[in-house]
């Protein structure tokens, strides 16, 4: 059987036979499973064995893509065959082209340890136990909280993917992914049903948070919810839990995208190396933790990836430009891709900054919302808990947080020393002065 | 015609014949179960984009796959091969029994021969139709952006067409068959004036070929994506805290797939886990509110002939006049609940199994007049266009996500807003729904819900209505 590397090669060969100027091709295979536990039984065993082909088309100064799971060569070369037929019709794109091969070397010589050999030694009968015991776990500790349900889940997969550009990249990364949850669902006196879960994710089995943390995690969660009140509208220092950092920091860095800055949908437009938040924070993109989620040597479009700050002490350092947007630019790319983030962290925990805070917010979680990253409007549901005296007290839900993520950011007066291990973003629990609540 | 011919005949090309379904339903009752069902799907689907002018840019997509389900009880074991090799499907099929514990079971003795309604005829076929006659479309709505307002200064135009073919059979001898097209254009416009720059989009969306793409409905999606655009120049926040919300009739039925849709979603009910768990036959809202979920609607997106358990989809209505009738049933669910499948077990593609999701939701019409309703209002807000929405099950609470809409000050529209989320809590929201306009939108946006990692088309829908009080997510000055 032929290397994933070898077929795409032969994939970009074949393009390249049918009439493209130059491809990009990538060949991946993946294999699952899932087993999912709820109350005692078994609920759902799910496996996933996934593969799959795409390829990128340069044909006369044109750009067209596809990608299949039909891999029979007959099939593959039907489609090809359109795809170039497609291409010569489109209107040609003059930045449309591979990039500067210059920038595929200086690939970093890290043994990333993102595969864990075990997992191919992983067994059903282990996995449903390891899910049978977080469900009693749960239980065991969770007395008089009243339970109406448990579901618990193990997942693990490993991958594996090849890719090839025809001016000269080639690469092939391999890794894995296990994973725990678990989710209980408690009846509150007024007959509402809230939900309390927690989750563990690393690339490596013996890595993975203990099962009583988890268990832990969903049951005060779910205890923390019961008697929710409606919190009074006004503005609010809040203290934002690590997990729930990741979607304030998505709307803050979203707009810093080549294809945002080009289509003139960035509020960050010509910021770069102006103050845009709070001195605080400092956030360093990191491609080479060992064993990280977001570790990667070469970027979407292989370009050797460096370690560099995104932000510092508030600074815009870099924006995050691929190569298609950096040529209609008409600047240098600086890599569209983000990996590992490390933080510069504060002193304490979240409970130390809780007790700092004395009065205002905890935030444990948000719910939909959207934000806009033209303007910076932002606006989310969340829920959490009441500070006061500098401690946790009556839940809060159906509470909404709005503004501009800029300002939000700028209001940034104090971060944690507990970055989340289960999130490539790593965030700490973070503190903002200042922000807007509406309640009733 | 008759499906499991219909079916044989369509994916006999890839190698799948009588004897492969027979073998592999064999290997899935190796261990015995309630069921067990293959679900063969070939999908491909085609996208063109517009960006600064320029038709520069396709893409195809081809999907092709078999899943095999085992269902005992509640429990289920799923499986899916890429390779629909005899070999390949029937391992799949040995995985996915892991879940039965019993002796084997014989296959079915005899495919059923059954039709199926007709809900999204296809006129222009996509496979039929070149690049060549759909790049025009998109250069017209680039012309028709720009020409639309002066200070329009990007234009992104995507066109998607997708045909997929699905083909069920299970081990009661039950088979579908259905095509599924869904065509889609969605128009992102981006405006400057004065330095200053907003942006706004808008798509459509349905179950039909070619066809669906008129001259109206692009004149339609551009109008809409620039004047959007153009109106948020003047719009501001919403005030924040609870309020009086009119929901203009269209898009807002998002509060209804929201606050109470995924609620009545049969899986959360039968583990507990939903705050309408054991309000049914219950009254959850006023007379006047009646909810239906529908999959009959022609060319909706939201439309299907079958769902992905070889059910007939339906219309069914799961609140009448203020009572909570029925939940949205699949198979596992209808069978806990002694009733029959509602037609609404539904998959993103054959690598995932198929829970109880919605279709078209919408309420139905009231009794009155839609300027009536705002003008009941002293200060409030009118919440026009809507682009995303969550709820959590359990506790009830749920968000929607305002484009844009208007500030309401004594009976008028006055201030325009924008980017406001709303969030309340799904029972108490109905009980304060106490104003049903009579008239009624079935909007027909690329509406596409999330549940479990999966992702499926639908519609919403939704008569101009009156929350008398809900938390506006907006900031006070």
């Amino acid at each position: 059987m032929s290397t994933l590397l070898d077929q795409a090669n032969e994939a970009a060969k074949l393009a390249q036979s049918l009439g493209a100027d130059e491809a990009r091709v990538g060949v991946s295979r993946s294999r699952g499973v899932e087993v999912e536990w709820r109350d005692g039984r078994l609920e759902r065993v799910q496996e996933r064995t996934r593969r799959g082909l795409s390829v990128e088309l340069f044909v006369d100064g044109r750009y067209a893509a596809m990608s299949t799971n039909d891999l029979r060569p007959e099939a593959v070369r039907g489609f090809l065959t359109e795809a170039v037929a497609m291409t010569r019709l489109l209107e040609p794109d003059p930045h449309r082209c591979l990039p500067d091969p210059a920038m595929y070397a200086g690939r970093a010589e890290v043994d990333l340890d993102l595969s864990d050999p075990t997992q191919a030694s992983v067994t059903s009968e282990s996995r449903r136990a390891a899910a049978e015991q977080l469900e009693t776990l749960l239980r065991a500790g969770a007395g008089d909280l009243p339970i109406v349900s448990v579901t618990s889940s193990v997942d693990d997969d490993s991958g594996e993917s090849a890719r090839v550009h025809t001016n000269g990249f080639e690469g092939v990364r391999t890794g894995t992914h296990f994973s725990r949850s678990v989710q209980v669902t408690v009846l509150d006196k007024d007959g509402r049903r809230p939900m309390g879960w927690a989750y563990t994710v690393r690339r490596h089995q013996a890595e993975l948070q203990v099962l009583e943390t988890i268990a832990r995690e969903a049951r005060e969660m779910a205890l923390r919810q019961l008697g929710s009140g409606k919190l009074a509208t006004g503005k609010y220092t809040l203290v934002v839990d690590r997990q729930s950092v990741p979607r304030l920091l998505g709307a803050f860095l979203g707009p810093l995208s080549g294809s945002a800055l080009q289509q003139k949908r960035s509020l960050w437009d010509g910021k770069l190396g102006e103050q845009i938040a709070s001195d605080k924070l400092t956030i360093v993109d990191d491609p080479f933790r060992v064993r990280g989620l977001g570790s990667a040597l070469w970027d979407g479009d292989g370009f050797a990836t460096k370690k560099r700050p995104i932000i510092e002490r508030g600074v815009l350092c870099t924006y995050l430009i691929d190569d298609y947007y950096a040529r209609k630019m008409g600047v240098a790319p600086t890599g569209g891709s983000t990996h590992n983030f490390d933080w510069v962290l504060g002193e304490k925990d979240a409970a130390g900054l809780v007790a700092d805070v004395g009065e205002g917010v905890y935030i444990d979680r948000f719910l939909g919302g959207n934000s806009n990253g033209t303007t910076g409007e932002i606006s989310l549901g969340c829920a959490g808990r009441v500070i006061r005296g500098g401690v946790l007290c009556e839940p809060v839900a159906e509470i909404n947080l709005a503004g501009n993520f800029g300002e939000i950011w700028r209001a940034l007066v104090g971060v944690g020393n507990d970055p989340d291990s289960n999130s490539s973003a790593g965030c700490p629990t973070c503190v903002f002065e200042g922000i807007q609540l509406s309640g009733t | 015609m008759d499906m499991t011919a219909e079916g044989l005949a369509y994916f006999g090309r890839f190698g799948v014949d009588e004897a492969l379904l027979r073998a592999a339903l064999a290997q899935a009752l190796s261990r015995g179960g309630d069921f067990a069902e293959l679900y063969f799907e070939h999908r491909v689907a085609h996208e063109v984009g517009l960006e600064d002018g320029a038709v520069n840019r396709a893409f195809l997509h081809v999907s092709l796959g078999v899943g095999v389900r085992v269902v005992q009880g509640d429990q289920t074991g799923y499986a899916y091969t890429e390779e629909l090799t005899r070999e390949r499907v029937c391992e799949a099929a040995g995985t996915a029994a892991i879940v039965a514990s019993g002796a084997p079971l014989p296959g079915p003795r005899a495919f059923e021969v059954r039709g199926r309604p007709d809900r999204y005829p296809v006129a222009v076929d996509f496979e039929s139709v070149g690049i060549e006659r759909k790049m025009p479309i998109l250069s017209e709505i680039n012309h028709l952006a720009f020409a639309q307002d002066a200070s329009v200064c990007k234009v992104t135009v995507g066109y998607a067409d997708s045909d997929g073919a699905m083909f069920l059979v299970d081990s009661d001898g039950r088979t579908a068959f259905d095509r599924q097209p869904m065509a889609r254009l969605s128009v992102g416009c981006v405006a400057e004036r004065n330095g200053r720059r907003e942006s706004n989009h808008h798509n459509l969306a349905g179950r039909e070929g070619f066809e669906f793409f008129t001259p109206e409905r692009i004149h339609k999606v551009t109008h809409e994506a620039v004047a959007r655009t153009i109106f948020c120049f003047d719009a501001g926040p919403a005030p924040a805290g609870e309020m009086p919300v009119v929901l203009a009739a269209g898009s807002a039925g998002i509060l209804l797939h929201e606050a109470i849709g995924h609620g009545m979603e049969a899986d959360f009910n039968r583990k507990g886990v939903s705050v309408y768990s054991d309000k049914l036959g219950k009254r959850i809202a006023g007379d006047e509110i009646t909810i239906v979920d529908d999959g009959t609607q022609p060319h909706a997106r939201g439309a299907i002939n079958v769902d992905d358990e070889g059910v007939e989809g339906q219309r069914t209505v799961l609140v009448q006049s203020g009572i909570l009738e029925t939940y949205m049933h699949d198979r596992i669910s209808a069978k806990h609940y002694g009733v029959a499948p509602t037609g609404n077990g539904r998959r993103q593609s054959f690598r995932d199994p198929p829970l109880p999701r919605m279709r078209s939701t919408y309420m139905m019409p009231g009794s009155v007049p839609p300027e009536d309703i705002v003008k009941s209002v002293k200060h409030g807000v009118y919440a026009e266009t809507f682009t995303n929405g969550q709820v959590m099950i359990g506790a009830g609470d749920f968000t929607f996500y305002i484009k844009t809409g208007y500030l309401i000050e004594d009976g008028k529209l006055t201030r325009p807003i924008k980017d406001t989320n709303i969030i309340g809590n799904g029972p108490q929201c109905l009980e304060r729904t106490d104003l049903v306009g009579n008239d009624f939108k079935l909007d027909e946006g690329g509406w596409t819900c999330g549940k479990d990692g999966q992702s499926v088309p639908v519609s919403i829908g939704m008569p101009t209505v009156r929350v008398s009080a809900i938390t506006v997510g907006g900031v006070n000055s």
